[in-house]
């Protein structure tokens, strides 16, 4: 494999404000805002599953408290799947800022690991939601020109670290079309 | 068939005839004055079903009232009238090297299109179009869902003029640049045509595009249809008393007929979009002219492809013909296929890669050498259908008893399949190209400069982890869902690792190149 890649046109801007090179996690707080969000949508998915099941059951059985045993039982379980799968999200979501561009890695049974380069970058956004705006938190969006991987998303970032992330990919964007 | 070439024999024709081209910047210019019709008929084609639902509403409503029939009429009035409005309004102008067009009347819009963004050229040509000497361009530029500019229509010169200036970004081009011929880098007589067809399963989309207009216009004549027929053929057989042979020889032909009509269908599909099929070079841009009656135009520049897509199927194998495909990041609006996609609809491998050496001289192609993929992809290949034989198998025998055990019948034969494709898929980088092979029966040869690449993704399943494999994702813009992705599936997990980080930096150090 040839590795003598060719020198970079313009210098990485290497101002302080730079997140340091290695793999970052989330920070605490973005925890509760992942198992929150997965138990919310598990709940709600085990739930409507629920109410088709326990149809499906009351009718079979022509048993009224069996229904509603049911339907408790998936929102129960839904809601305790999603806190483990939002937990488990919370804890195998890294993402790493490097000279060459922006890496994120996600999952532990399907593991995925993205890498945008720097100079592919299109435009970026962020996202403050309600609830991330509680905690101080904050989405950033990078933009591409690819089709499969056109935005990369990373949900639960501390703000600062977001809005550093986002004025320095973006300084990136303006050295290229500069140059 | 020189006169379905109109387009292009104007071209080469008279070259440098229109005035337009010696100034750069023109005056204010409008569309043809027949452009309200086609505007017109454009909206009807629109507004066609409601148009007609209101003309039978209004006759089942009119015992009283005779006039309610008169109602679409003022509907197309109005159509006519916005079409009017539409060409009174419209103007556009070539300053420099951009395109300004004024449109609008209440809300009036100012469109800066420069030419640098422009992706792709495209001249239609219907045959009413044809008969009243008009085309309609469109330019298209990267992404969005709508092209930059619609013009329908301008007279055919002005609209050649206009491709003539956006080919050469607004430098009004010396005589002896234009005197040049362009290059034919490959031509499809009709004999290629029809073997194109025969090839291509266009059959099956006419016969499914007429099963869906059918059922739109009565829900019930296709099922009545086939229950008459088969009436009357079981009726005429149980007469008969044929034994199982005669039953047997009566489904082949059967099968064998629907399958020389598909073809018949295919093949005239074929000469349709692909008659006088020609790609041809003048600098740096690419221009394919085609079709039979409607003649359809399009260009674009050798820079804007983005990826490279080469197809040999088991009919290909067998007239020993290729299929050459690009992707430009111009999007496609609905079924429109306008866009410059295929540089060879089919040819010779030869020619194919003749046409891949010409286009990208500074890469290696064909290539010499292949990586392989992990040692044991074949295993990785063949265990999700392993898994599902077991399955069925299990499920076969639970109803039907031992019998079932039968369905264990497939697995030699998902073994050979899993031997045979990892066998022959693999993957080749270097500084300027990375290619991916694969598939078996159906082969397919994908590659991209690797400018051209976006963004990667590098995945792994529990399954390949077992295996101590990855799969490596490289994503390039204009990428189609429908064709085979830009990946590597089943590297050995270090190999693939080191290949993602090496690109990664690569593309950072390279400038993105639409």
């Amino acid at each position: 494999m040839p590795v003598d890649t060719p020198p970079i046109d313009t210098p990485p801007d290497t101002s302080p404000q730079m997140p340091s090179p290695e793999w970052h996690a989330l920070p605490a707080r973005a925890r509760k805002l992942f198992v929150l969000i997965h138990a919310l949508g598990f709940g709600v998915a085990g739930g409507i599953v629920a109410m088709g099941g326990a149809t499906l059951l009351a009718s079979i059985f022509d048993h009224d408290g069996l229904f509603w045993v049911a339907i408790a039982l998936g929102l129960v379980g839904g809601i305790a799947s999603g806190a483990w799968w939002g937990d488990k999200q919370y804890r195998h979501t890294r993402w790493k800022l490097d000279n060459d561009g922006f890496a994120l890695q996600r999952g532990r049974l399907w593991q995925r690991e993205s890498r945008v380069p720097a100079s592919r970058v299109q435009h970026l956004d962020l996202k403050h939601g309600p609830l991330e705006r509680k905690y101080g938190l904050a989405t950033l969006v990078i933009h591409t020109a690819g089709s499969k991987l056109n935005t990369v998303t990373v949900g639960g970032l501390d703000a600062a670290d977001a809005e550093r992330l986002r004025d320095h990919l973006a300084d990136r964007i303006e050295a290229d079309v500069d140059a | 068939m020189p006169n379905a070439c109109a387009i292009t024999s104007r071209i080469a024709s008279k070259p440098m005839s229109t005035p337009d081209l010696a100034t750069a910047a023109t005056p204010d210019k409008r569309l043809h004055p027949w452009s309200f019709l086609f505007v017109l008929l454009q909206q009807l084609r629109q507004f066609l079903i409601p148009l007609v639902a209101l003309l039978f509403f209004g006759r089942g409503s009119s015992d009283d009232n005779g006039s309610d029939q008169w109602w679409p009429l003022i509907g197309v009035g109005v159509l006519a009238v916005i079409s009017l409005l539409q060409y009174f309004t419209y103007r556009y102008r070539v300053d420099g090297d951009s395109l300004t067009i004024r449109s609008g009347w209440l809300h009036r819009s100012l469109r800066h299109v420069p030419f640098a963004r422009i992706h792709n050229v495209v001249l239609h040509q219907s045959l009413l179009h044809r008969l009243f000497g008009v085309a309609e361009v469109r330019l298209e530029s990267a992404g969005g869902d709508k092209p930059e500019a619609q013009m329908r229509v301008l007279r055919l010169d002005d609209a050649l003029a206009l491709e003539q200036l956006i080919r050469h970004r607004g430098v009004a081009p010396a005589a002896d640049a234009l005197a040049v011929a362009d290059d034919v880098l490959l031509a499809m007589p009709t004999s290629e045509v029809i073997r194109h067809g025969l090839i291509s399963n266009r059959g099956l989309i006419v016969v499914g595009a007429g099963i869906g207009a059918l059922s739109q216009v009565s829900p019930r004549l296709l099922p009545n249809l086939f229950e008459g027929m088969g009436e009357v053929l079981f009726g005429w057989a149980g007469r008969q008393a044929f034994g199982p042979a005669q039953y047997v020889l009566a489904a082949v032909s059967l099968l064998l007929l629907f399958v020389v009509v598909l073809r018949v269908l295919s093949v005239a599909m074929a000469l349709l979009q692909y008659h006088g099929f020609v790609l041809s070079e003048h600098g740096r841009r690419l221009t394919v002219d085609r079709g039979l009656l409607t003649r359809l135009r399009t260009s674009a520049t050798r820079r804007r492809i983005q990826a490279w897509t080469l197809q040999e199927g088991l009919l290909h194998r067998l007239f020993k013909r290729r299929t050459l495909k690009i992707d430009t990041a111009v999007a496609e609006t609905g079924n429109e296929k306008r866009a410059l996609k295929e540089l060879a609809p089919i040819a010779t491998p030869y020619a194919c890669e003749a046409l891949i050496q010409h286009l990208l001289p500074a890469v290696e192609w064909p290539r010499r050498s292949w990586q392989p993929l992990h040692r044991n992809a074949w295993r990785r290949l063949l265990m999700p259908g392993v898994l599902f034989a077991i399955a069925l198998t299990a499920a076969l025998t639970w109803r039907f008893g031992v019998w079932g055990v039968f369905g264990l019948l497939w697995l030699p034969w998902l073994w050979y399949r899993a031997r045979q494709y990892a066998r022959r898929a693999g993957y080749s980088v270097d500084e300027g190209l990375i290619a991916v092979r694969g598939g078996w029966w159906s082969k397919y040869w994908r590659f991209a400069e690797l400018d051209r690449l976006q963004a990667l993704q590098l995945t792994r399943s529990p399954l390949d982890r077992h295996y101590g494999m990855a799969t490596l994702h490289l994503d390039t813009a204009g990428a189609s869902p429908m064709t085979s992705p830009l990946r590597i599936r089943y590297l050995p997990e270090a190999e693939a690792y080191d290949l993602y980080r090496w690109l990664g930096a690569v593309i950072a150090a390279r400038k993105l190149q639409w």
